[in-house]
């Protein structure tokens, strides 16, 4: 394979640089084939694999339509036979590399990208050692959520299907008999399916915070389908970009402006809905103390949503974990009461405590019903940049 | 109460084991006992689990009282002591000794304050006072058997020490130190030592010659072997803690060697340029290269380079060859064990302000400027002359409390313009009977030895007082007199004065550097802006860093005698940590608990001493860095803690469940009544 | 206000309860001026002393509104005379998120207060309880307050 490589030369020697922007897609055939959007993500992982620039790479080990694991491998060929992207697949990469001291390329969501960053901060994971490939999400979706909507809304068996796509505001399921179904993810959301809640109202839709921002927005023309759009956001994305392409793995073009404008535009669209959602979820109400004991009232003090959070960087042992006794958590948990605190400047609303939630408690909800004043009032958002978490400043300027 | 009749063989100093704690409630007197019911609060603590005996006492600070205590520890063999009674600010170490004496760590006592929080403000409720000492003893009890043994650690002391200031009391406290032995580096950040003494013409209440009497005082600094002294110098770093402080001392140049100069001044007789002498408040010149006045100490020239026009002509002047342009600052590093801040003060400046109408009018002046009028050496040679056109005033005016004793400015009294001015009045009126003064006052100040004596004194000269502070000052645009308006209070009526001079008693106020030196010696201010004592009344020369003592002004308004006392005094507790070669430190400290830390590093940036280190090398096979506290850097205050998100810092004797212990006794419950 | 009449009968000879956190320097100090110079006020606050505001943890907050406080108290040192230079911008920045925290949660304003008193501010330290207390009394027990405790 790197032989094959080695004859694939670029036309002309580029020097990737921050700032820039391309449309590549990946030189080999049956990565193009297996994995959306011209497989460029997949083989500039592998190449910054082949080519030691890292020692491990993150994937996703695809069990089925709706299953999926992130693996942590040092095996070029798993990299080039990994899933690619899934809508129903929404775990959160930076706690799975955080204290493992890795030298790790890793796709990242918006979200994802905002977690290995706080995880940075806290010195649980080197930054300078790992490099952030960002892709544009629009969302994702919950398995469990997604299985009842198929039944549900599509009238179809999750067994049966063999792909998804999602184009001009729907949501399309391809079953194996070759016939697609489509309904608009609207008219999903209004009857409680498609993305999961925190996904609406995101607004990171272009992962700007990454090394690299990667997506199939503002590819067009002959291309569409068949490439991804790159913008290189840090040095070390104009490091990872420049290897893959002297691996000749990847092979590059300049966007046209058509394109760029159309990225730019879906970012604004993708956004500015973001923020309705937002406005319509954090509506203002009265007796707030009722609606969070109320929503709280079944919380078994499992941890899960604890040791699941991406910028929670504590082990087993921690303050919301110790002082909480149910005894004294008569009113109100305790446990609930230091998370709603310690997570008002760093909360990045990624929605994984309210997905393993066991007894299905809103969690994401609550969380930044405490986060969105502060982080507003503050102007601090997590995950975007290097800036220290306010409640760990010595002396705030705000 | 409930008497043990349980074995005693526990071992009193042993953390483990049964909490066996014994509650003395006392009734200071009637101060306590007038009004919380102390029999009923010590039958409701003798029922509480782990209290084993209960006692109250009319003064249990007394010998009796503390007998009781020691008695009551061997008798019941309890291993923790809660005392009800006052403030732990002023009891805490008298107990803590008491408790030690009998074999307990002193920081098995627990502090409980019934009087000041609760007997003394609650003297009309008694009932309520009564329950609420209950509540107090309660928290305390169950705080108490959670309380640990703590060590307070050793740190050896370098015997070498600095003394940043060389005024009058930096001075005392160098030479005091250098004369118990110890090796002292004196910085000075103006060219000469001597500091604002050294301007001065007389002193009160005596009126001696000042650089009579402080002249041979600098001298004898100069000739002392144990003093180094580093003029034209500032202290630009601190870093270390108590005993071993590691500082960085620039050196500004002079522009010239000083081991070469001989302080001969020809230099300064070619040198062409004259600038305002700040030495002589502004009035007069002197060159841009000059010795900074005859009884300077170290006797040598510096040339004030911004004012310099590159003439060269002192180069050629000068015999020994000691003038060098290109002189750059040097620096210095040393090691001392404690520093004493003698950095002094400036006048307060009526100058933006107008005070009086100072600046706009010629002949309103300051009592510093009269004073160098006054002064023999000064720009007049003694005669005090009216700016306007050097003619010597007959009539003159005097305005106290001028930067002090008022809201616009400073709401402190100054404590020094009362004297000087009464003696500059005195002096004048010595000097040239025919002149006629008037000081207007709004109190006169004359607390101490011969202070009175003086104000009577110039009384009898004739020497007028009038309580008052002028409502209007006004020029006479021909004969440039001042005309102020004032109410004598005393007569009651308003009067119509005219001078030919009017003096400001300007006040102490902090100056420009006493920011740079709170920071670097990571002092706290007070609201005056200047210097915080560790304590006001019993510990006025310690701050609250170890091993950092202040005299003088930076600390407050002072005069002479009392800013030398300082000076020794903090000769003298200096000397307790040089001559033992070790300081004991904070036993109360931050801790980290390596097997809860993640290693996340907020706690760093919490501590503004820099005592929290992350590790070089993962701990155990973790592969996690975790914080570490450098103990001897650790004051104790427990921030990082409140910033530890996982609880593995903790604050010992104010660990989170000792407080939280506390926090959960506030309260008690109480059955529902239907 | 309409509210102040509501909430009459509940103050019927109810004294709140208030967890007053002080730091050792300056706002304990406080309170021993407010002592010394006979500040009378209500008996309802409870003080527990810790070395700097900045060691007024959110969880002893949140701690003692669990365990009934009807108000909690954090106090230190004026912002510039900090006995640990400037642990007092920290608590700043802490107090802000609580009360963010209490704020959101729907308690009212009125019963968790920052405030810095000096060591020789004892009449301050006194007003400052008898205001809280009043306000409290106002508007009633907290509702976070177990039954059956006082």
């Amino acid at each position: 394979m790197s032989q094959d490589s080695q004859t694939i030369k670029t036309a002309h020697q580029i020097v990737m640089q921050k700032g820039e922007m391309y449309v590549g897609w990946s030189t080999k055939e049956d990565v193009r084939k297996r994995g959306g959007s011209g497989g460029l993500v997949t083989s500039m992982l592998a190449a910054a694999l082949e080519k030691k620039l890292v020692d491990a790479v993150v994937v996703l080990k695809k069990m089925n339509e709706f299953e999926a694991v992130p693996i942590i491998t040092s095996d070029v060929n798993e990299v080039l036979n990994s899933a690619g992207s899934l809508h129903s697949v929404p775990s959160n990469f930076a706690k799975l590399i955080a204290n493992r001291n890795l030298k790790v390329a890793l796709p990242a969501k918006g979200c994802d990208v905002r977690g290995i960053i706080e995880q940075g901060k806290r010195n649980a994971i080197n930054l300078d050692n790992t490099f952030i490939v960002g892709l544009n999400c629009g969302g994702s979706m919950h398995p469990v959520v997604t299985r009842e909507m198929l039944e549900v809304m599509y009238k179809i068996k999750p067994e049966d299907v063999h792909g998804e796509e999602i184009e001009k505001g729907k949501l399309i399921f391809e079953t194996k008999d070759g016939k697609e179904h489509a309904i608009t993810i609207d008219e999903l959301e209004e009857k409680g399916y498609g993305r999961r809640e925190s996904c609406r109202y995101c607004t990171i839709k272009i992962p700007n915070n990454a090394d690299i921002a990667c997506g199939n927005w503002g590819v067009t023309g002959d291309l569409a389908g068949k490439a991804t759009f790159v913008e290189i956001t840090s040095e070390k994305g104009a490091k990872l970009l420049q290897n893959a392409i002297d691996a000749g793995y990847i092979q590059v073009q300049k966007p046209d402006e058509k394109g760029v404008a159309a990225r730019s535009k879906i970012k604004g669209v993708m956004e500015g809905l973001g923020k309705k959602w937002k406005d319509k979820v954090f509506v203002p109400m009265d007796n707030r103390l009722e609606y969070f004991r109320k929503e709280l009232e079944n919380c078994i003090d499992c941890g899960a949503c604890k040791a699941v959070c991406p910028t929670c960087s504590c082990g087993d042992v921690s303050k919301c974990t110790e002082f909480h006794f149910r005894g004294d958590a008569y009113r109100m948990s305790m446990y609930h009461l230091v998370r709603f605190l310690h997570l008002a400047d760093s909360c990045i609303g990624c929605g994984q405590c309210a997905d393993v939630c066991p007894v299905d408690i809103p969690l994401t909800r609550l969380y930044r019903r405490f986060a969105n004043p502060v982080q507003e009032q503050l102007k601090y958002e997590p995950g975007m940049d290097m800036r220290k978490p306010p409640f760990f400043e010595a002396k705030l300027e705000v | 109460m409930s008497d043990s009749t349980e074995s005693k063989s526990t071992d009193i100093n042993k953390d483990s084991g049964e909490k066996r704690v014994g509650v003395f409630v006392c009734e200071c007197g009637v101060n306590i006992g007038g009004v919380v019911n102390t029999k009923a609060v010590a039958e409701y603590i003798g029922t509480l689990p782990g209290v084993k005996v209960t006692s109250v006492n009319k003064f249990t600070c007394s010998d009796s009282g503390q007998a009781d205590i020691q008695n009551k520890i061997k008798e019941h063999n309890l291993n923790r002591v809660v005392v009800a009674a006052c403030s732990p600010k002023t009891h805490e170490p008298t107990f803590r000794a008491c408790i030690e004496q009998m074999g307990l760590n002193q920081y098995f006592l627990e502090f409980v304050n019934i009087r000041d929080h609760c007997s003394w403000i609650h003297m009309w409720e008694k009932e309520k006072a009564t329950e609420k000492a209950k509540d107090l003893i309660r928290m305390g009890v169950e705080r108490a058997k959670l309380l640990e043994p703590l060590q307070a650690s050793e740190v050896p002391v370098t015997d070498k020490a600095l003394v940043v200031g060389a005024g009058v009391a930096g001075m005392q406290a160098a030479l005091d130190l250098a004369d118990m032995g110890f090796q002292v580096y004196l910085v000075e950040k103006e060219p000469s030592i001597g500091g604002r003494m050294a301007r001065f013409d007389k002193v009160f209440p005596t009126n001696d010659c000042s650089i009579c009497i402080l002249g041979p005082k600098m001298v004898e600094v100069a000739r002392n072997k144990n003093i180094k002294i580093m003029s034209y110098s500032e202290v630009k770093a601190v870093d270390g803690y108590v005993g071993n402080f590691n500082v960085k001392v620039e050196h500004k140049p002079r522009y010239l060697d000083v081991t070469k100069c001989t302080g001969c001044a020809k230099c300064s007789e070619v040198c062409p340029v004259e600038v305002p002498y700040d030495f002589n408040e502004g009035f007069g010149t002197r060159k841009a290269i000059y010795v900074p006045f005859p009884q300077a100490v170290p006797l040598r020239a510096v040339l004030d380079k911004e004012n310099c026009i590159s003439c060269k002509a002192c180069a050629k002047a000068c015999q020994s060859g000691a003038i060098n342009y290109d002189m750059q600052p040097g620096f210095t590093d040393l090691n001392v064990g404690v520093i004493i801040g003698a950095v002094g003060f400036k006048t307060y400046d009526p100058e933006p302000r107008h005070d009086f109408g100072y600046g706009l009018y010629d002949n309103v002046i300051t009592a510093m400027e009269f004073e160098r009028l006054l002064n023999a050496a000064g720009p007049t040679g003694g005669h005090v002359v009216r700016p306007s056109d050097c003619k010597e005033p007959i009539r003159v005016g005097f305005v106290n409390c001028v930067g002090s004793r008022d809201k616009a400015t400073n709401i402190y009294c100054s404590g020094v313009c009362c004297m000087y001015t009464i003696k500059n009045a005195q002096l004048l009126k010595e000097k040239r009977p025919e002149t006629d003064h008037t000081i207007m006052y709004m109190d006169i100040r004359t607390p101490f030895r011969g202070y009175e004596e003086s104000y009577n004194r110039s009384r009898n000269l004739g020497v007028k007082f009038l309580r008052g502070r002028p409502s209007e000052v006004k020029e006479d645009p021909v004969t440039k007199n001042i005309k102020v308006r004032v109410e004598d209070t005393l007569a009651n009526e308003i009067r119509n004065l005219e001078f030919d001079l009017l003096v400001l008693a300007t006040g102490i106020v902090p100056h420009e550097g006493i920011n740079q030196i709170q920071q670097l010696l990571k002092l706290s201010k007070a609201a005056d802006g200047l210097l915080m004592e560790a304590h006001p009344k019993l510990r006025p020369v310690d701050t609250t860093i170890d091993g950092v003592f202040l005299a003088g002004v930076a600390s407050g308004p002072k005069d002479i005698p009392y800013a030398v006392s300082q000076g020794s005094a903090c000769a003298s507790r200096a000397t307790i940590l040089l001559k033992n070669k070790k300081a004991i430190t904070e036993g109360i400290t931050a801790v980290v608990n390596p097997d809860v830390c993640a290693g996340c590093g907020v706690c760093l940036p919490m501590c503004p001493f820099q005592a929290i280190k992350m590790d070089e090398t993962p701990y155990l096979n973790t592969g996690i860095k975790k914080a570490n506290v450098v103990k001897a850097l650790c004051k104790g205050c427990g921030t990082c803690v409140t910033a530890c998100p996982t609880g593995a810092l903790e604050q010992s004797h104010f660990k989170n469940e000792q407080v939280l212990a506390q926090v959960k006794n506030v309260f008690k419950f109480q059955e529902v009544v239907a | 206000m309409s509210s102040e009449a509501a909430a009459a009968p509940k103050t019927n000879g109810w004294e709140p309860k208030i967890v007053a956190f002080c730091c050792n320097w300056c706002s304990y100090g406080g309170a021993d001026s407010a002592g010394m110079g006979r500040f009378q006020q209500p008996a309802s606050a409870r003080i527990i002393r810790v070395m700097c505001s900045g060691r007024i943890d959110p969880l002893h907050v949140f701690n003692a509104f669990l365990e009934g406080a009807d108000a909690v108290l954090v106090t230190g040192c004026h912002i510039g005379d900090c006995h640990y230079v400037n642990g007092n911008d920290k608590t700043k920045i802490k107090y802000k998120f609580l009360e963010n925290v209490v704020r959101e949660l729907g308690l009212e304003k009125e019963r968790l207060q920052l405030n810095w008193i000096s060591a020789s501010e004892g009449e301050k330290f006194a007003n400052f309880i008898r205001d809280v207390t009043e306000q409290i009394k106002k508007i009633g027990p907290s509702p976070l307050k177990p039954e059956g405790v006082v």
